[in-house]
């Protein structure tokens, strides 16, 4: 095998050796967290536990995960924390100045989502290594989630879990919100997908956190719903479990 | 044209080409632009001489934060004289601990950032409080960071935010950040956490504790890291941060030298094993 | 007057045209020109006595709009150093900048505050670049900088031309020759800063006497061992206060003395100014 030859300095300063250099900087880390979002008929929520850690330290018990970014749209991006600030920075940073430039206009969920997009793609050498999630309500009304990968593929989605327990989280998900394996009792025909109403959803996303607070040590603290509606963006929380 | 001095008086690069530097041998100007160094650049890949934790804590009215006065060199003690507690403005903390060459680096860009913020023209405006403090330095970590040429410190800021509640919020070499009651860093994290949270289980909680309190947490937890953490120094500064509910005024107490008190050594007769020699 | 007649001879020679191009006797007309922006600005002082230095500005108000006790025209450099210019503002602004720049590379190089002297050492040298291209103007300032530093106290003024001496009192700006004269009177050994306060004031005051149709506003800073703890600052208000009824009281008896110094000082000023 071939190692990468790098010039470097040594004590000597006239001397210069060949030796491999060893890049002990590693730029990223992993927070930990979850997030969830959900889309319904008229509404959409976007949730996510407060825990922030590093290893095996909590850091915080509770560090705001999900933020009202404005014009109802509500964003959260998990996964390294300082990447997670930034492109939410740049992006409410990046809503001022739309709203500036056009007027006071507001930003289309479908709008911001192209947006974002841009600011993850344009790093994509350098990624924002988050797992992203907006929340919002479309032209119709309509909940809208959209979600992307770390370098700004995105996709509408009806729900989508994201973070440390998203493997836990999203199957129970594609059973729960888009009846996926679910079958209409003594045929052979699948359950069609219908809304759920939105105690419903809280209800589905309390128990998708209490349950990865049970199997995933990243997973605990408190949990904080946002939802969004056409009246606008509210908040709930409720405790996890703290081990 | 360009409007710096330095530049004035050269033919322009459009007509002449590119200025000849090693003309009157001026090896020396503009060394940047000219990138003949023999040596890759390099940056910061591990830190030299280190601080160990800073930890911290609010309390009903105000803020303590203490640091040792110790800088490592790998396992050596190499220095006991260093003040990693650096006060910015009239009323914030910021520890340091981590690099100590960036903790200098860090110093000099904070008495920069005073001067420009409260020196200059300030006609009656703002003063430098502890939330701008910790969003700028924030910023100055997640940009090094992201040039992959990190300031290698865990930085905790103390002070008190706008409506005067108490303010304390960490960030680190990656532009980690995060905000609790209780913050400490290194192996503060390890061994001081576990005592600080026992007195404030919940963020809110410490609207329940008192200075008293506080101070002896802080206290019994520079002793645990005396005891425990190889790095750690006997002699530590201390900063307390209040407000005085009475006069509404922001009261600073920045106590230096402080010995680790009440240390109990009796067992240590009774050690065997482990390299003793005690039988 | 003699002054006319020198700029007279210049005019339309086309050695007065630019930076860098001497005129066959040897001088640069812009600089000579920058000084007379100089003189029509609103009078700058500044005085050192032992135990520290006081700068002072007469800030003409030329709109009542603009709201009383802000748009300061005495600026800090550094903690310990103050700068009062007179002449074009925003070239003020400049300098002041560049004296910034210079104080914090200084500290950042060497740790401590910039010695004053050391300061002008720089700013002298920099003015000076703005009298050598044809493609700038000179500064169309004086300015007056004072600071404390291990030394003691330092008072400095420097002029378009990049040339910059010290003094014990200073005065620009278009009330200079009375202030000049009357700074002259001044024993400052013996001057302790608070009596500086309530002199600048008098001074200030006096020199604006020839413009009494504007407005103005009184600004002034000091720079203390004993009272700022080493810090340039504004001077309390009660202190202000207590130094313009000072100035007041001092008015009537002064009318004498004022006209005769102006007389001396005019004689003499041309002479310094125009070599």
């Amino acid at each position: 095998m071939n190692q990468v030859q790098t010039t470097v300095a040594s004590e000597y300063s006239s001397e210069i050796n060949k030796i491999p250099i060893e890049h002990r900087f590693n730029p990223y880390s992993d927070n930990g967290g979850t997030v969830l979002g959900i889309a319904g008929k008229d509404f959409a929520v976007l949730a996510g536990d407060t825990r922030q850690s590093e290893g095996y330290s909590i850091q915080s018990r509770y560090e705001k995960k999900i933020h009202n970014v404005g014009d109802n749209i509500l964003m959260t991006a998990n996964g390294f924390a300082a990447d997670g600030v930034e492109l939410i920075d740049q992006f409410k940073q990046q809503l001022k100045w739309y709203k500036f430039d056009n007027q006071n206009q507001k930003l289309k969920i479908g709008s911001a989502a192209r947006y974002i997009q841009h600011l993850l793609y344009n790093k994509r050498f350098f990624p924002f290594y988050v797992h992203t999630l907006i929340a919002g309500l479309d032209d119709d009304g309509k909940g809208a989630i959209y979600s992307y990968d770390p370098v700004g593929s995105y996709e509408r989605e009806q729900c989508r879990a994201g973070g440390a327990a998203a493997s836990l989280i999203m199957p129970f998900l594609d059973n729960q919100v888009n009846f996926k394996n679910q079958m209409i009792p003594g045929t052979n025909e699948n359950k069609t997908i219908e809304f759920l109403e939105l105690d419903e959803v809280i209800k589905l996303v309390r128990d998708a956190f209490t349950s990865a607070g049970e199997r995933h040590i990243y997973v605990g603290d408190g949990l904080e719903i946002l939802i969004v509606t056409k009246e606008g963006v509210r908040t709930e929380y409720y405790p996890l479990k703290r081990d | 044209m360009n409007h710096d001095p330095y530049y004035w008086g050269r033919p322009s690069d459009e007509v002449y080409g590119q200025y000849n530097y090693n003309i009157a041998n001026a090896k020396n100007v503009e060394q940047h632009n000219q990138n003949n160094s023999n040596f890759p650049k390099m940056n910061t890949q591990q830190p030299i001489i280190t601080g160990t934790s800073v930890i911290s804590s609010k309390f009903k009215n105000g803020i303590i934060i203490a640091a040792d006065n110790v800088g490592s060199y790998g396992s050596l003690m190499r220095f006991n004289n260093i003040e990693r507690l650096i006060k910015v403005g009239s009323q914030t903390i910021v520890g340091i601990s981590g690099d100590i060459s960036d903790l200098q680096y860090i110093q000099r860009i904070l008495d920069e950032l005073e001067i420009q913020q409260e020196v200059y023209d300030n006609d009656g405006g703002d003063f430098l409080i502890a939330p701008n403090v910790h969003e700028y330095l924030s910023r100055v970590m997640y940009n090094r960071r992201s040039n992959m040429n990190p300031l290698w410190n865990s930085i905790i800021v103390a002070g008190f935010d706008s409506e005067k509640k108490p303010f304390l919020r960490y960030v680190d070499l990656l532009g980690v950040t995060y905000h609790a009651s209780t913050i400490a860093t290194g192996f503060g994290s390890h061994l001081a956490i576990p005592l600080l949270r026992n007195l404030i289980p919940e963020n809110k909680d410490y609207i329940n504790v008192n200075e008293e309190q506080a101070k002896k947490v802080i206290e019994d937890s520079m002793r645990v890291l005396f005891y425990r953490d190889a790095r750690s120094g006997e002699v530590y500064s201390y900063a307390v941060i209040r407000l005085n509910e009475e006069t509404g005024k922001i009261e600073f107490e920045f106590n230096k030298k402080t010995k680790v008190e009440d240390q109990k050594w009796r067992f240590a007769k009774d050690i065997r094993g482990y390299g003793s020699t005690q039988h | 007057m003699k002054s006319t007649n020198i700029y007279l001879t210049s005019i339309g020679t086309g050695y007065d045209l630019s930076n860098s191009v001497f005129s066959p006797d040897g001088r640069n007309f812009q600089v000579e020109y920058a000084m007379k922006a100089v003189e029509n600005g609103g009078t700058s002082i500044g005085i050192k006595c032992k135990d520290g230095i006081v700068l002072a500005c007469e800030k003409i108000i030329n709109s009542k709009l603009l709201v009383p006790g802000k748009n300061k025209r005495i600026q800090t450099v550094d903690r310990h150093l103050g700068v009062v210019y007179s002449g074009l503002l925003p070239d003020g602004r400049h300098f002041v900048n560049r004296c910034r720049e210079e104080s914090q590379s200084f500290k950042s190089i060497f740790k401590i505050p910039i010695p004053v002297p050391n300061l002008l050492d720089r700013i002298g040298l920099y003015v000076q670049n703005y009298t050598c291209y044809n493609s700038v103007r000179p500064f169309g300032i004086v300015g007056i900088i004072g600071g404390i530093d291990d030394n003691g106290s330092h008072l400095y003024m420097v002029e378009p031309s990049g040339s910059f001496w010290g003094y014990s009192g200073a005065a620009t700006g278009k009330g200079r020759q009375i202030a000049k004269s009357e700074l002259e009177k001044l024993k400052f050994d013996d001057l302790n800063i608070k009596d500086a306060i309530k002199q600048a004031a008098r001074i200030i005051s006096l020199a604006h006497e020839d413009n009494k149709d504007k407005d103005y506003e009184l600004e002034i800073s000091w720079c203390s061992k004993e009272f700022t703890n080493g810090k340039h600052e504004f001077i309390p208000i009660e202190l202000l206060e207590e130094a313009k009824k000072f100035a007041e009281e001092d008015e009537g008896d002064e009318d004498e003395d004022e006209e005769e110094g102006e007389g001396e000082g005019e004689g003499e000023g041309e002479d310094t100014e125009m070599n």
